[in-house]
């Protein structure tokens, strides 16, 4: 910590943070290592090349001396020029490693020409020297040893540099899509093939006996190394006949350097002999081998390659397929990639496709196939009764109607795109050949035709959820409208108060309450409740507050008023539809109320002079019940003189017909009446605010199956001078 | 809401079980509008397990009290429970239907 803070001295001042620091830390960190990857580089390709001029040194001037001691070998410094040869190897190796990149894409003929072009053409620059030397000394007669140790010692670095390189990169081949043995199994070879190195280090012989059955294991070690040829399977037909002929070259390669070598080796003027290196022995077999094993698994996969292509393209085009929601592709595009991809799949020489949209059909895609074959091959099915149905037939030429239309086809398909409940519509595909669409092929055509069914009922229903979207928001715009309808504030009197409270089931309910001011003293206050709920419901509702406000205009008793009410809507409502509704006109100055019921819930009344807590209980028909003058026998009307502090409450059957949550027992009348008995002192909103907390424990929270409508008025004992 | 029917000469009696509510009273709607229902002279509704009727199903009833009228088909309900009555009740059905207490009585009613 201490170093790394006096690293970073010159960057860190009194108001560097601590998040700094460590960005800061991290940042000379990345840095550091950068600049130890490339100062490693540069120290491995110097130590390479200063090993290698030093092991030529060594050697010319050992074979110098050797001329001259005429035939004396001077085994003076074996074990420096181990060294050296070791030093030499591990910096070309090590150097290698590093800069072996990762694999990217599977692109693995580029590697191979990688490998060919920086690596094998080394092999053909020594034969060729080889035989520069060979003509040198052959035709011109020149006879030098040192010029001999100059050609071996080139061909050794140019050996060295092409088993490096073609050792990495067929390391990144044979461990693509590796598992986590064989990464060991790797590891471990690589760490007992550098270990030989220490053979040569104490110059021990590597074909003494005690290491030859070591050398067999290890080869045996590479010989199962070499069957990870994995990245073989994705090569296309193209690129393995390429790969082919650059493995050729290599293997060549592998084989001039071996030949070369093998020709040298027991050269008794050579004061290094090479092929004495155990290491060198086993990474040319290792690489030799993988090349041969790819060369021939290449070779022998070859004819098969192109059903992996086809399988490798069929499965992109459903990825396609099932991908053309995300990508916002349109129905059209979908039926263009499905026709396309069973087309290659099924390697069909002629078919159409035929979208069904309503009732009509028509052919939204034709290969090789005119109208007129459509129409006769359609007339033909439809005699059959098999248009819309799966189908294969693997021999047209068997059945007498399909020979008779001539036809230069011999197999027909037919895949028909439906679901459940819509047929899309249907694909013939047509082979010129008898057994055309095997089981195999007809199993990709179905996933085929099923993942695009699939897709097109997606991109309906997103399409449908567009269009819900877009009924909700006017829904929206319905209850906007409905709570426009329904009276905010009554006219604050001093002689009564009134509180409300209204709640819909659905989005717009059937509940509604209502006033209009007859004159200075009097007032009419109305609540109804419509059968069923929602929309409908909601329309009967608007239309009864136009019924309220055109008849009261005219100033009616309230029996009046329903018996008009209900010819009215005799002619409007539908037939299972009807209306209860209760009228109230309050006569503040004759201290009375008068009003009618029809069908609607009792009222429920709280008389303070006889501390009393009671249902009205009057006749009255429902609206829209009886359509006819009849209905005028079923109205009845009262009077009432109200007392300061009476409380009347007025509500609709969803507060005394909700439930508890178990569903067995409604709120009831008598609790109503009950609650009613403990708040009458209170004010009108605190007694409906009393009614409604009591319901909601009842109920329980988001337990509401009908609209709610509570309205509550209290009398006041002061009464203005009029 | 299972509605079962039971015909016994020109009378046919309906066994309401279960819930009337908006989704159920479709089903009674119909029931109630099949021609061969014209067939009978009296129709007799069996309320005793029927829990709780909501303003659709007095709908449906509503809706057919005049053809049934006209035609001189009696329709008489029996057993109700005292919740459902009170519903029928409340919106003044109990003056324009015939309600009783049990079989017997609907049936010497009908008879009448």
């Amino acid at each position: 910590m201490l170093t790394e803070t006096k690293f970073l001295l010159p960057f860190i001042n009194k108001n560097t943070t601590q998040t700094q620091k460590q960005s800061l830390q991290k940042l000379s960190t990345v840095f550091r290592f950068m600049l130890y990857k490339t100062n490693a580089k540069s120290l491995l390709v110097t130590s390479a090349i200063v090993s290698w001029v030093l092991l030529l040194g060594s050697v010319l001037l050992m074979a110098e001396s050797a001329r001259q001691s005429s035939g004396t070998m001077l085994m003076a410094l074996p074990y420096i020029n181990n060294l050296l040869i070791i030093i030499f190897i591990l910096s070309v190796f090590v150097f290698q490693r590093i800069h072996a990149n990762n694999l990217k894409g599977i692109d693995f003929s580029s590697y191979l020409w990688n490998l060919f072009s920086k690596a094998a053409v080394a092999a053909y620059l020594s034969i060729a020297l080889y035989f520069a030397y060979k003509l040198a000394t052959d035709s011109m007669g020149v006879q030098s040893t040192l010029l001999l140790h100059l050609v071996y010692q080139i061909n050794f670095g140019l050996l060295v540099y092409f088993l490096a390189k073609a050792f990495y990169i067929w390391r990144q081949l044979l461990l693509y899509h590796k598992n986590r043995f064989l990464q060991v199994a790797w590891d471990w070879f690589e760490l007992l093939l550098f270990s030989t190195l220490t053979l040569t280090l104490l110059n021990f012989n590597y074909t003494n006996y005690i290491f030859l059955p070591l050398f067999v294991l290890l080869g045996l070690y590479v010989l199962f190394l070499c069957t990870n040829l994995k990245w073989v399977a994705y090569l296309s037909f193209s690129k393995k006949s390429r790969s082919l002929v650059l493995l050729g070259a290599i293997l060549v390669s592998c084989y001039i350097f071996t030949k070369f070598f093998q020709e040298f080796a027991d050269t008794a003027e050579l004061v290094i002999d090479y092929s004495d290196v155990g290491f060198l022995l086993l990474a040319m077999g290792f690489v030799g081998l993988y090349t041969l094993a790819a060369f021939l698994v290449s070779l022998f996969s070859l004819p098969t390659s192109s059903v992996f292509e086809q399988k490798s393209e069929d499965l992109l085009n459903f990825q396609r397929l099932s991908q053309s929601i995300q990508q916002g592709q349109s129905e059209a595009q979908v039926f263009d990639l499905l026709f396309e991809s069973t087309i290659k799949a099924s390697d069909a020489s002629a078919g159409w496709l035929e979208q069904i949209r309503g009732n009509n059909t028509h052919i939204s895609h034709l290969l090789n196939i005119n109208n007129e074959q459509i129409e006769r091959i359609r007339h033909l099915l439809m005699a059959y009764n098999i248009q819309h149905i799966d189908y294969i037939n693997n021999n047209l030429d068997r059945n007498s109607g399909f020979r008779d239309l001539a036809l230069p086809w011999r197999s027909l398909i037919i895949l028909p795109i439906k679901s459940k409940k819509h047929v899309f519509g249907t694909l013939y595909l047509l082979r010129d050949i008898e057994q055309g669409f095997d089981r195999e092929t007809t199993n990709v055509l179905r996933t085929f035709t099923s993942q695009t069914i699939l897709t097109i009922e997606n991109l309906r229903l997103v399409a449908e959820s567009l269009q819900n979207e877009r009924y909700k928001e006017e829904l929206k715009i319905a209850t906007q409208v409905q709570e426009s309808l329904v009276p905010k504030t009554f006219p604050s009197d001093s002689w009564f108060e009134i509180s409300t409270h209204s709640k819909a089931a659905k989005e717009v309910g059937g509940d509604f309450y209502d006033f209009l001011q007859l004159s200075e003293s009097r007032i009419a206050i109305i609540i109804g409740d419509v059968s069923g709920k929602g929309i409908s419901a909601a329309f009967h509702m608007a239309q009864m507050k136009g019924i309220f406000h055109g008849l009261m205009q005219q100033d009616m008793p309230p029996s009046e008023f329903m018996k008009q009410a209900n010819s009215a809507l005799s002619r409007c409502l539908e037939k299972t539809s009807f209306i209860t509704s209760s009228l109230y006109i309050i006569d503040y100055r004759m201290k009375g109320f008068m009003f009618a019921r029809a069908g609607h819930c009792h009222t429920l009344y709280y008389n303070a002079m006889m501390d009393d807590v009671f249902y009205f209980q009057t006749d009255g028909l429902g609206l829209g019940i009886v359509r006819d003058k009849n209905y005028n026998n079923h109205v009845r009307e009262m009077y009432y003189d109200y007392n300061p502090n009476d409380v009347m409450v007025v509500y609709t059957d969803g507060i005394v017909e909700a439930r508890n949550p178990d569903e067995t027992e409604e709120y009831g009348e008598d609790r109503l009446k009950y609650m009613l008995e403990q708040t009458y002192h209170l004010e009108a909103e605190d007694i409906k605010c009393a009614i409604i907390n009591d319901l909601e424990d009842f109920t329980g929270p988001d337990n509401l199956y009908d609209d709610q409508t509570l309205l509550v008025i209290k009398f006041k004992p002061t009464q203005p001078n009029i | 809401m299972k509605i079962t029917q039971d015909i016994k000469d020109s009378t046919i009696i309906m066994t309401l079980d279960g819930e009337l509510d908006a989704s159920s009273s479709v089903i009674l709607d119909e029931e109630l509008s099949a021609p061969e229902i014209m067939k009978y002279s009296k129709i007799l509704v069996d309320c005793r397990n029927l829990n709780y009727i909501s303003s659709a199903g007095l709908g449906v009833f509503i809706s057919h009290l005049q053809r049934f009228e006209d035609a001189q088909i009696k329709l008489i309900f029996f057993n109700m429970q005292d919740k459902v009555r009170n519903v029928f009740e409340i919106l003044g059905l109990d003056l324009l239907m015939t309600i009783v207490t049990n079989y017997e009585e609907a049936i010497t009613i009908a008879d009448e």
